[in-house]
């Protein structure tokens, strides 16, 4: 038996791949959004510890792109009855479940990433002006619409999958 | 609305009563004194000159430098963390007196900490010199020989030294081959570097020194040390351990002197106080018998502010002004108390334009609905609601405190109300049916409500923005860029709805001409006119991404949700046993409590961003300069 024949007969593989996509993708970008905010907050606490609360903020937002990504695995490996029998899935519904979670994961990947980046400039602001840090957050938030937007194309898509 | 509307206020008086004057200006607290030193010139009145009493200020400032310096200092010992709702400390009028007298305890306490901070420094100076010679003898513990014998004799040269690992098997080769008198040994071996020791007839010397500049030979010596580099290096240690003993010593001082962190608390306090009077004194105008002073001031105080001087003399003049024009108001907001959370959120982003208006009573619903949308989860609702409501009964914070929990206490009202329409109780712990529908079977449905919620308010701040300029005695203006655009708006809006698609489409074609013809009016060429007008039309789509990021309504509202579901479901998996349920509480404590701080922080910050560029962006006008009176400002002490 073949790969493509293997594709073929399961369309549960096919979603099982779709929420693969959606938790583990959104999830690289949260951790390395996550990591590099932490780097650029451990140089600031090293010269002020008293400032370890407001850069955990800042840290905690590009970690929103994994749980989104969860939340979408979660949809779907509900829908296929991961948690109590598995329905049959025809390969066309496996693609389309492969398909909705694509948005979430792939743009929850570089999302994440750039949340982190603009997250991490964001410590400059807690080191020199931290009464500003409400800025520095709304310049992090900014890229985070487009993994909302993500969520809620994912989210659509698989609300329109009939099994 | 709720911008405060100002006075200008210029106050003569005689110089004797100056320093009576300023201390019930500053218990007043409501009057901002301006600068006079530039103006004075422009009042063309020679015997004015600007005051000053830099002599008390500097000598102020430089007791607030010391204790500033102890505090910090005296802060790294102390282990005590100060909660963050800590009441604050009372001291009464004798008090005052007696602390800041106290200049003999100030000083001792502050030379004391200089002596334990230099010497902490000098010994940390001395420990790292240790530690470096102590690194430096290592890959010499097992030489046997004494330092001190390390050199020539009559006869022969002892050195140490070392050279590239790379190179010992060749140089040692050479020794053989050669047929030198030399001896080697090798003291110890690292990956870079191999350490040795070296002996050799004075015959052979030009021909090993060769040799070991060809490896690389980096001649190590250790004059100033005797007996063997063991011996050393159990001195030095013993040496580094008898520092690190002072260390402590030097620790145990200081952690001795943290007590009087109050005293220095109370003192830091007391002495802005006395500073920020002497320096409003460089700010006003003299002349030899008078003061002036110029400032601002709420109109609502004038009449307080006349009684105040009433109060202390009979012998002032008091002026009060509109301001003009050119003038730089500052802003102060009044709002009731609903609104005032609120405020902080405005003044993250910039205070508003004096001549402008407050967004913040308009902005007050629009923040709440969001805010609880973005939670939408009852149960959370009440537990925030409850938990900010006990800590603004319980320990009454101020400033910024007070507004974040009254912000969260709203918030967590809404999140209850949001979460019992939509069906959420800790996600779908609790089924309890939702009072209007689900989100989950219904997204289409609650994708639509959040993009009307993000309609609504766009509208406002259009409508606003048309205030704004009918107010300003603009109506035209008004009517061109707003009434025009929202015509058109709705009319394409109205294409989408049937029954209402043939009035639309009148409306969008008005509306659109409309504003071909009127947004560049100010162009003088035609066609140049024409042109920018069409291209405006491109604000639609504008207008189009504005609508949809509403969305993000329904997706954070989502996220919670579907969350705690995920909680939910896997706590359930764990529910078997006792010992399982037991587990399986915890895990559901952790996880919601988790949950909600997400939450609560996405929906604060989405909510925020939400007001900054969509609704801000339509009408409003920042950079306010805050209103900054002369007033008591403590840290610490409990101001009455």
């Amino acid at each position: 038996m073949n790969f493509v024949e293997l594709i073929g007969n399961s369309g549960l593989f096919l979603a099982f791949l779709g929420s693969a996509i959606a938790v583990g993708l959104a999830g690289c970008g949260s951790a390395v959004g996550v990591g590099i905010v932490g780097q650029a907050a451990s140089g600031v606490v090293t010269e002020d510890p008293g400032k370890f609360g407001r850069t955990l903020l800042l840290q905690a937002l590009p970690g929103t792109q994994g749980i989104y990504g969860l939340l979408i695995g979660f949809l779907i490996w509900s829908k296929i009855g991961v948690f109590g029998g598995l329905l049959p899935v025809t390969t066309e519904q496996g693609f389309m479940l492969l398909l909705a979670g694509v948005p979430v994961g792939l743009v929850g990947l570089i999302s994440g990433i750039y949340q982190g980046k603009a997250a991490a400039a964001g410590c400059g602001i807690i080191a020199k002006r931290p009464e500003e840090l409400a800025k520095g957050m709304v310049y992090a938030a900014m890229v985070e619409t487009y993994a909302v937007l993500a969520l809620l194309a994912s989210f659509l898509m698989l609300n329109g999958i009939v099994l | 609305m709720a911008i405060v509307k100002m006075k200008k206020v210029t106050m003569i008086a005689l110089q004797s009563e100056k320093s009576t004057i300023i201390q019930n200006l500053q218990k007043f607290g409501s009057l901002q004194i301006v600068n006079l030193e530039e103006r004075i010139a422009e009042q063309g009145f020679e015997e004015l000159q600007p005051d000053n009493d830099n002599e008390t200020v500097g000598r102020l400032e430089a007791k607030l430098s010391q204790v500033k310096y102890s505090l910090d200092f005296l802060g790294k010992f102390n282990k005590v963390k100060k909660s963050m709702f800590a009441p604050r400390i009372q001291v009464n009028e004798s008090q005052r007196k007696e602390y800041i007298d106290n200049e003999e305890k100030l000083r001792i306490i502050y030379e004391n900490c200089r002596s334990i901070d230099s010497k902490y420094t000098e010994i940390k100076s001395a420990e790292t010199k240790l530690q470096n010679t102590i690194s430096q003898l290592n890959p010499w513990i097992s030489l046997q020989i004494n330092l001190e014998d390390i050199g020539s004799t009559q006869n022969t040269n002892t050195s140490i030294g070392f050279i590239l690992t790379k190179y010992v098997g060749e140089f040692k080769e050479a020794i053989q081959d050669e047929n030198l008198e030399a001896y080697l040994e090798i003291v110890s071996e690292e990956k870079e570097n191999t350490y040795m020791m070296i002996v050799y007839h004075h015959a052979c010397e030009e021909r090993m020194l060769q040799l070991l500049k060809q490896s690389g030979w980096t001649k190590v010596s250790f004059s100033e040390f005797t007996g063997t580099a063991r011996g050393n290096i159990e001195r030095l240690a013993a040496e580094r351990e008898e520092l690190d003993k002072k260390k402590d010593e030097l620790t145990k001082e200081a952690e001795g002197m943290v007590p009087e962190i109050g005293f220095l608390e109370i003192l830091f306090d007391l002495l802005t106080i006395e500073r920020d009077k002497s320096s409003a004194v460089n700010d006003l105008g003299k002349t030899d018998k008078t003061f002036m002073l110029k400032g601002w001031l709420p109109e609502r105080s004038s009449d307080e502010l006349v009684k105040l001087m009433e109060g202390i003399t009979d012998k002032y003049t008091l002026q009060f002004e509109d301001p003009n024009d050119e003038d730089d108001i500052p802003v102060l907001l009044d709002n009731p108390a609903v609104v005032q959370p609120l405020e902080m959120i405005t003044e993250q982003y910039s205070l508003p334009n004096p001549r402008s208006i407050d967004p913040n009573p308009v902005m007050t619903p629009f923040f709440v609905v969001f805010f609880g949308m973005m939670i939408t989860d009852a149960a959370y609702g009440i537990i925030m609601a409850i938990a900010t409501a006990f800590v603004l009964k319980k320990f009454k914070p101020g400033g910024g405190m007070k507004k974040m929990m009254g912000l969260m206490f709203l918030g967590g009202i809404s999140a209850f109300i949001w979460g019992g329409v939509f069906g959420g109780w800790f996600g779908d712990l609790i089924k309890f049916r939702a009072w209007w529908f689900n989100p989950l079977e219904e997204p289409l449905k609650m994708l639509i409500f959040c993009l009307i919620l993000g309609v609504i308010q766009l509208y406002t701040g259009f409508i606003l923005q048309a205030y704004k300029s009918i107010k300003a005695g603009k109506v035209m203006d008004a009517i061109y860029d707003q009434v025009l655009w929202l015509m058109l708006l709705t009319g394409l809006m109205f294409l989408a709805l049937p029954p209402l698609a043939a009035a639309g489409k009148y409306m969008a074609i008005v509306g659109a001409a409309g504003t071909v013809l009127m947004s560049a009016r100010s162009e003088k060429n035609i066609v140049k006119r024409l042109l920018s007008g069409v291209l405006s039309l491109y604000n639609v789509t504008g207008f189009l991404g504005d609508v949809l990021s509403y969305s993000r309504l329904f997706a954070l509202g989502l996220a919670t949700g579907v969350i705690a579901q995920v909680f939910n479901a896997m706590g359930a998996m764990m529910g078997g046993s006792l010992i399982g349920k037991l587990f399986m509480v915890v895990f559901l404590i952790i996880g919601h409590t988790f949950n909600l701080a997400l939450g609560v922080l996405g929906a604060y910050v989405h909510s925020s961003r939400l007001q900054y560029v969509e609704f801000f962006g339509k009408f409003f006008e920042g950079e306010g300069k805050p209103f900054d009176p002369l007033r008591i400002k403590t840290k610490y002490i409990q101001n009455e």
